[in-house]
C-alpha cells in the first residue's frame, strides 16, 4: 500500500515538475506578446490579438504552473500557529486541510468541464456524459463558442488547457496528502 | 406561500443601471410585494459577461438584461443584437421591427432552441464614437483601438479601426491607462452618463446604427414555473424600461450634444460617411450568406429601410 | 436565514480556516465554492468558483504581475544594485547613521524600479545589512530600516498593490501610481528623520563612516554616482511612455522587465544561475498571487450575490448610525488590527472588494483611499506575526540577527508609518494633488 502511495507521489511529482520547468519560460512568451504589441502599435497598426493572446498565455501560465509552485512550496499559509507546530503536527494538520483544498479543486473542475463542454457546444447539465458520448460517437461537437471579440477566437483550447490545469493541480494535491501519510508513518519525505 | 426570489444580471454597470433597469426592477418589486422579488447585479458582478449565457442556461442566474451580441449568445441571431451596421436610423424602429416585421417571432424561436426564453426586446441609445483625438475623417479612424460590440467591431475593423473587448466596468480605466483610444458604445447621454465623457473629448456625430438591439431573457424553467399574472407583470415592467429608455435617450442625445460641457462634435462629411454605409450593405449579403435564419432577417431590414425611405419626411431625410 | 448571517458566518469560517495555516487559496476557495453550493447549489451554483477564472481572465491588468515580480528577481538576483548601494555607502558615510539614510535612498530607487517589496527586501538584507553590521550600526535600527525601507515598494510606483486595488475599486492605475509618490518619499523623509534624531540622542546606533573609506578622489566620488543612472533610466523607459499614453500600462510593465533584463545582461550580471532563480520564482510568486486573487473573486461574487457590502454599510449608518469618518477611521483601524495576523496579499483580496465599495458608498475620493490603503497594507506586511518580511528577513538575514530583533526592530517604523497614514488622511492633497496636476483635473 505504501509503495503504491510512494509510486504514485513519484509519478506525479515528475510529470508536475516537467510541465512546470516548461511553462516558466511562458514569462518571455508573454512578454514577447505584449512587446509585440508595443511595437506594432507604435510602428504600424495596433494589432487585435495582442491582448487577448495575452490573456489566454497568462491564463496556460498560471494554471499549468500552479502544481509546481506546490511543489515549491510557494503558497502562502497564515503559520501564526502552524509555524510553531512539530513536523508531525503539521503533517496530520495538512492531512485533513489539504482535503478541504481538494474539494475546492473538484468543484473547480467540474465547473471548468462544464464550460469547455459549452464551448464545444453541449447544452445540457451532464458534461461528463457529453465527454463521454464524444468517445463512445453517441455525441457529437456542435456550435462552438467563439469569444466576443473582433478576433473571435474559439475558446473551448483555454478552457481545456485550465481544465487541465486543475486537474493535474488535483493530482498533485492528492501529492501532497501521499506525501502527509508517508510521513506519518515516519519516512523522510 | 413561499416568496419567490430570482436573481438577474444587467450587462449595464451600477452608474447606467441606475437609468436603464433599476426603476423597472424597483417597480416589479414594489407591485409584486410578498410574492416575488427580483435582486439585481450588475456587468460582471456574479459572472463575467462572457460566461452569461451559459448561467443563464444553467440557472445561475435566472434572467439577464443584454444584447446577444454582447452576452454571445449560441443563436443565429446573435449578430443582429447590439448594433448591426445601419440596421436602424431611430430608436422607434426597433420595437416596429420586432412587433410588425416579425423579428419577435424569429427570436423568440431561436431562443427556444437553446432553451432560453426571450421576453422582450427594446431600443437603446444610437453607437457614436468617443475619442481622445477627434475624427474628421475616415483616414482618422485608422489604428484607433476602441471599446465596442463584436459584430460592430468586425465590421469597422475594414476602416482600420482596432475592435477590443474587455470588461465594460474596465472602459474608463482602460480610456486612462491608454489600452483604448476610444469607445463605440453608445450615444452622448451615456458617454455622460458613465463618465466616459471626463476621459474622452470628441464626440462623432455620424453613427454606425440608430439604435442599439437589447432585450430580457430568463432561464426556461423559471420562467414556466412563474404564474401567469407575474409573467405578465414580469413583461409589463419590461416595456416600462423600454420606454422609460426611449425618452431618456432621446431627449438626452439633443440636449447633450448642445448643452454639454465635456465634448467637442466633429463630423466625417456626409459623402464620406455614404462609403461607410454602402459597405454595410455588403456586410449585411455577407451575413445573409451564412444562415436561412440570417437570410430571413437581413432581408427583414432591407423591406423596412426601403419602406421607411419611400414613406419620406419625417421617416427618413434624403 | 438572512443574508448578513450567512455573509458574517463565511467570513468567521474562513479566518477559522486560515488559522489551521493551510494554504491560502484553499481556504478561501473551499469556503467560497461551499457557500456557492449551498446557497445556488441546485442553480448552478458550481458554476461560480469557475465563472471566477473566467473573470480573471480578462481582468487584463493583471498581465503587469508576472512581469513586476520578474523585475523584482532580476534586480536582486544580479545585484545590479550593488553599485548603487556602494554609491550611497561612500556619498552620506560621513553623516551620523549616513549609511542608514543611504539604505532608505537605495530603497527608494528600488521602490522606483519593481512593484512589489520583495526586491528590496532582498537587496537590502543581502547587501546593505552586512555592511552596515560592520561598520558597528546598531542591528536592531538597521534591520527595521531594511524592512521598512522595502515596503515602500508597493507605494512608490509602479506598484502591484495598487494595480490590484485599482481593479478592485475600478480606478486608473495612472492616477493611483501618482497619487502614491509624494506620501511614498514623504515617508522615506520621515524614516531620514527618525534615523538621525536617533542617532544625535545616542550615537553610537550609527557611527561616522572612517575616513580612509569614504575620503575617496573627487574623480572617483562622482564616478561613482553613474550608479544612479540605471534605476533612472529603467525607471523612465517604463513610466515615460506609459505617462505620455504612447503604451498601454500591460506594455509598460513588459518593456520594465525588458529594461531590467537587458541592463543584467549588460552588466554581465545574468548568469545561468541569477536567470534560472528570476525565472522559477517568477512562476511561483505569479501562482501563488493568481490562485489567491482566483479564490478570492469566488468568495467576492458569493459575498456580492448576498448583497453583504450593502448590508454592512447599513448596519454601520442606519443602525450604528456613524459618520463616514468615524466609519473610515474604524475601518483603518480593524484593518491594521487584521493585517497584524494577515499579510498583504491576503488583506488585498480579502479585505479590499469588502472595504472598497463601502468607502465609496460612503462619498470618500478612492484615488486618495488608495494611498490609505496602500500605507495600512505596508503596516499589515511589516507587523508580526504574520508577513512576508518577517519570513524573508529570517531566510537572508546575517546570523547574528535573530527573530527577536527582527520583531523588536520595526516598532518605531510602523510608529512612523502609523504618523504617515494621519497625516495623509488629514491632509488628502498630499495624495491627490500630483495626479490632479498631472492629469489636470
Ligand atoms: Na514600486
Ligand atoms: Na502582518
Amino acid at each position: 500500500m505504501l509503495g503504491a502511495v510512494r509510486g504514485y507521489v513519484r509519478a506525479v511529482d515528475a510529470v508536475n515538475y516537467r510541465i512546470g520547468r516548461i511553462v516558466m519560460y511562458g514569462i518571455f512568451v508573454l512578454m514577447g506578446i505584449l512587446l509585440w504589441s508595443s511595437v506594432s502599435k507604435t510602428f504600424f497598426v495596433p494589432s487585435l490579438w495582442t491582448l487577448e493572446l495575452a490573456q489566454f498565455a497568462m491564463v496556460a501560465y498560471y494554471v499549468l504552473g500552479g502544481p509546481y509552485a506546490i511543489q515549491m512550496g510557494s503558497n502562502v499559509r497564515m503559520d501564526l500557529l502552524y509555524g510553531g507546530w512539530s513536523l508531525r503536527r503539521k503533517a496530520w494538520a495538512d492531512l485533513i486541510t489539504v482535503l478541504f483544498l481538494i474539494f475546492y479543486l473538484g468543484v473547480m473542475l467540474y465547473g471548468a468541464l462544464g464550460s469547455t463542454a459549452y464551448s464545444l457546444g453541449y447544452w445540457g447539465s451532464e458534461p461528463l456524459s457529453f465527454f463521454a458520448g464524444l468517445v463512445t460517437g453517441s455525441e457529437e461537437v456542435g456550435r462552438m463558442e467563439q469569444s466576443p471579440s473582433a478576433w473571435r477566437p474559439y475558446l473551448w483550447p483555454i478552457k481545456a488547457v485550465m481544465a487541465l490545469g486543475l486537474f493535474l493541480m488535483l493530482l498533485q494535491c492528492l501529492s501532497e496528502l501521499g506525501k502527509d501519510v508517508l510521513r506519518l508513518k515516519g519516512e523522510a519525505v | 406561500q413561499n416568496k419567490i426570489t430570482w436573481r438577474m444580471q444587467t450587462y449595464a454597470g451600477a452608474a447606467l443601471a441606475a437609468e436603464v433597469i433599476d426603476p423597472a426592477i424597483r417597480m416589479f418589486n414594489t407591485i409584486a410585494g410578498d410574492r416575488m422579488e427580483i435582486e439585481l447585479f450588475y456587468a460582471d458582478q456574479l459572472v463575467p459577461t462572457g460566461e452569461l449565457f451559459q448561467a443563464l442556461q444553467r440557472g445561475t442566474i435566472d434572467a439577464v438584461q443584454s444584447d446577444d451580441d454582447s452576452m454571445a449568445s449560441p443563436t443565429e441571431v446573435t449578430v443582429f443584437g447590439g448594433y448591426f451596421p445601419f440596421a436602424s436610423r431611430y430608436s422607434l424602429d426597433v420595437p416596429v421591427l420586432f412587433n410588425r416585421y416579425g423579428l419577435n417571432e424569429i427570436w423568440d424561436e431561436e431562443y427556444s432552441k437553446v432553451g432560453v426564453k426571450h421576453v422582450s426586446a427594446g431600443a437603446w441609445d444610437p453607437c457614436h464614437f468617443a475619442t481622445k483625438d477627434p475624427i474628421r475623417s475616415l483616414a482618422d479612424l485608422e489604428g484607433k483601438r476602441v471599446f465596442t460590440f463584436p459584430t460592430a467591431g468586425r465590421f469597422m475593423s475594414q476602416f482600420g479601426v482596432v475592435p477590443v473587448s474587455i470588461p465594460w466596468e474596465d472602459v474608463e480605466v482602460a480610456l486612462q491607462t491608454g489600452e483604448l483610444d476610444g469607445i463605440a458604445w453608445s450615444g452622448i447621454t451615456e458617454d455622460y452618463t458613465v463618465g466616459w465623457a471626463d476621459v474622452t473629448n470628441y464626440f462623432l456625430t455620424n453613427n454606425i446604427s440608430g439604435a442599439w438591439i437589447g432585450h430580457f431573457f430568463a432561464n426556461m424553467e423559471r420562467w414556466n414555473e412563474l404564474p401567469e399574472d407575474l409573467q405578465t407583470l414580469f413583461r409589463v415592467c419590461c416595456e416600462q424600461s423600454h420606454y422609460y429608455r426611449q425618452h431618456w435617450y432621446w431627449g438626452g442625445e439633443a440636449d447633450l450634444r448642445v448643452n454639454g460641457p465635456k465634448m467637442e462634435l466633429t463630423s466625417i462629411p456626409d459623402e464620406e460617411w455614404a462609403t461607410v454605409e454602402a459597405k454595410a450593405r455588403e456586410f449585411w449579403d455577407e451575413i445573409a450568406q451564412e444562415s436561412e435564419t440570417k437570410a430571413r432577417v437581413v432581408q427583414i431590414f432591407k423591406d423596412y429601410n426601403a419602406l421607411m425611405e419611400s414613406a419620406g419626411r419625417p421617416y427618413r431625410y434624403g | 436565514m438572512p443574508y448578513e448571517l450567512i455573509a458574517t458566518l463565511m467570513f468567521a469560517s474562513m479566518m477559522l480556516m486560515l488559522m489551521t495555516g493551510q494554504r491560502v487559496f484553499g481556504a478561501i476557495g473551499f469556503v467560497a465554492v461551499v457557500a456557492a453550493l449551498l446557497l445556488w447549489g441546485d442553480r448552478g451554483g458550481y458554476d461560480l468558483g469557475f465563472a471566477a477564472a473566467m473573470k480573471l481572465m480578462k481582468w487584463y491588468p493583471l498581465l503587469t504581475l508576472p512581469m513586476f515580480i520578474f523585475m523584482g528577481y532580476v534586480l536582486s538576483e544580479s545585484r545590479i544594485a550593488d553599485d548603487l548601494y556602494r554609491m550611497f555607502h561612500v556619498w552620506m558615510g560621513g553623516l551620523r547613521g549616513g549609511l542608514a539614510i543611504g539604505t532608505i535612498g537605495l530603497m527608494v530607487l528600488i521602490s522606483a524600479m519593481n512593484g512589489l517589496s520583495v526586491a528590496g527586501m532582498a537587496i537590502g538584507a543581502t547587501i546593505a545589512l552586512p555592511e552596515l553590521l560592520k561598520r558597528g550600526y546598531d542591528k536592531r535600527m538597521v534591520t527595521g530600516v531594511v524592512q521598512a525601507g522595502s515596503s515602500l515598494g508597493i507605494l512608490v510606483p509602479p506598484s502591484v498593490v495598487l494595480v490590484l486595488y485599482a481593479m478592485i475599486a475600478r480606478q486608473p492605475v495612472g492616477q493611483l501610481w501618482l497619487a502614491g509618490v509624494i506620501p511614498g518619499l514623504m515617508m522615506a523623509v520621515l524614516f531620514v528623520v527618525y534615523i538621525v534624531v536617533r542617532c544625535r540622542v545616542n550615537p553610537v546606533l550609527g557611527p561616522v563612516l572612517n575616513e580612509d573609506e569614504r575620503n575617496l578622489p573627487r574623480a572617483e566620488k562622482l564616478r561613482l554616482l553613474r550608479a544612479g543612472i540605471l534605476p533612472i533610466v529603467i525607471f523612465a523607459t517604463m513610466m515615460v511612455p506609459f505617462v505620455n499614453g504612447w503604451t498601454s500600462l500591460v506594455e509598460s510593465s513588459a518593456i520594465g522587465a525588458l529594461a531590467a533584463f537587458m541592463a543584467a545582461v549588460l552588466k554581465g550580471r545574468m548568469t545561468r544561475e541569477v536567470f534560472e532563480n528570476s525565472v522559477r520564482n517568477t512562476l511561483g510568486i505569479t501562482c501563488m498571487f493568481m490562485w489567491i486573487i482566483l479564490a478570492a473573486l469566488a468568495f467576492g461574487a458569493v459575498f456580492d450575490g448576498l448583497g453583504a457590502v450593502k448590508a454592512i454599510e447599513a448596519l454601520f449608518t442606519e443602525q450604528l448610525h456613524l459618520g463616514p469618518w468615524t466609519i473610515l477611521i474604524l475601518m483603518q483601524l480593524s484593518f491594521i488590527i487584521m493585517g497584524t495576523f494577515l499579510d498583504d496579499t491576503a488583506m488585498l483580496v480579502i479585505v479590499a472588494p469588502l472595504y472598497v465599495p463601502l468607502v465609496g458608498e460612503l462619498g470618500f475620493d478612492l484615488i486618495w483611499y488608495g494611498i490609505l490603503y496602500t500605507i495600512t497594507t505596508q503596516i499589515a506586511y511589516m507587523t508580526p506575526p504574520f508577513g512576508y518580511n518577517l519570513f524573508l528577513m529570517r531566510a537572508m538575514a546575517p546570523p547574528e540577527i535573530g527573530l527577536r530583533d527582527i520583531y523588536a526592530s520595526i516598532t518605531p517604523f510602523v510608529l512612523v508609518m502609523v504618523l504617515a497614514l494621519a497625516l495623509v488622511m488629514s491632509f488628502p492633497g498630499l495624495a491627490t494633488w500630483l495626479p490632479g496636476y498631472v492629469y489636470g483635473n
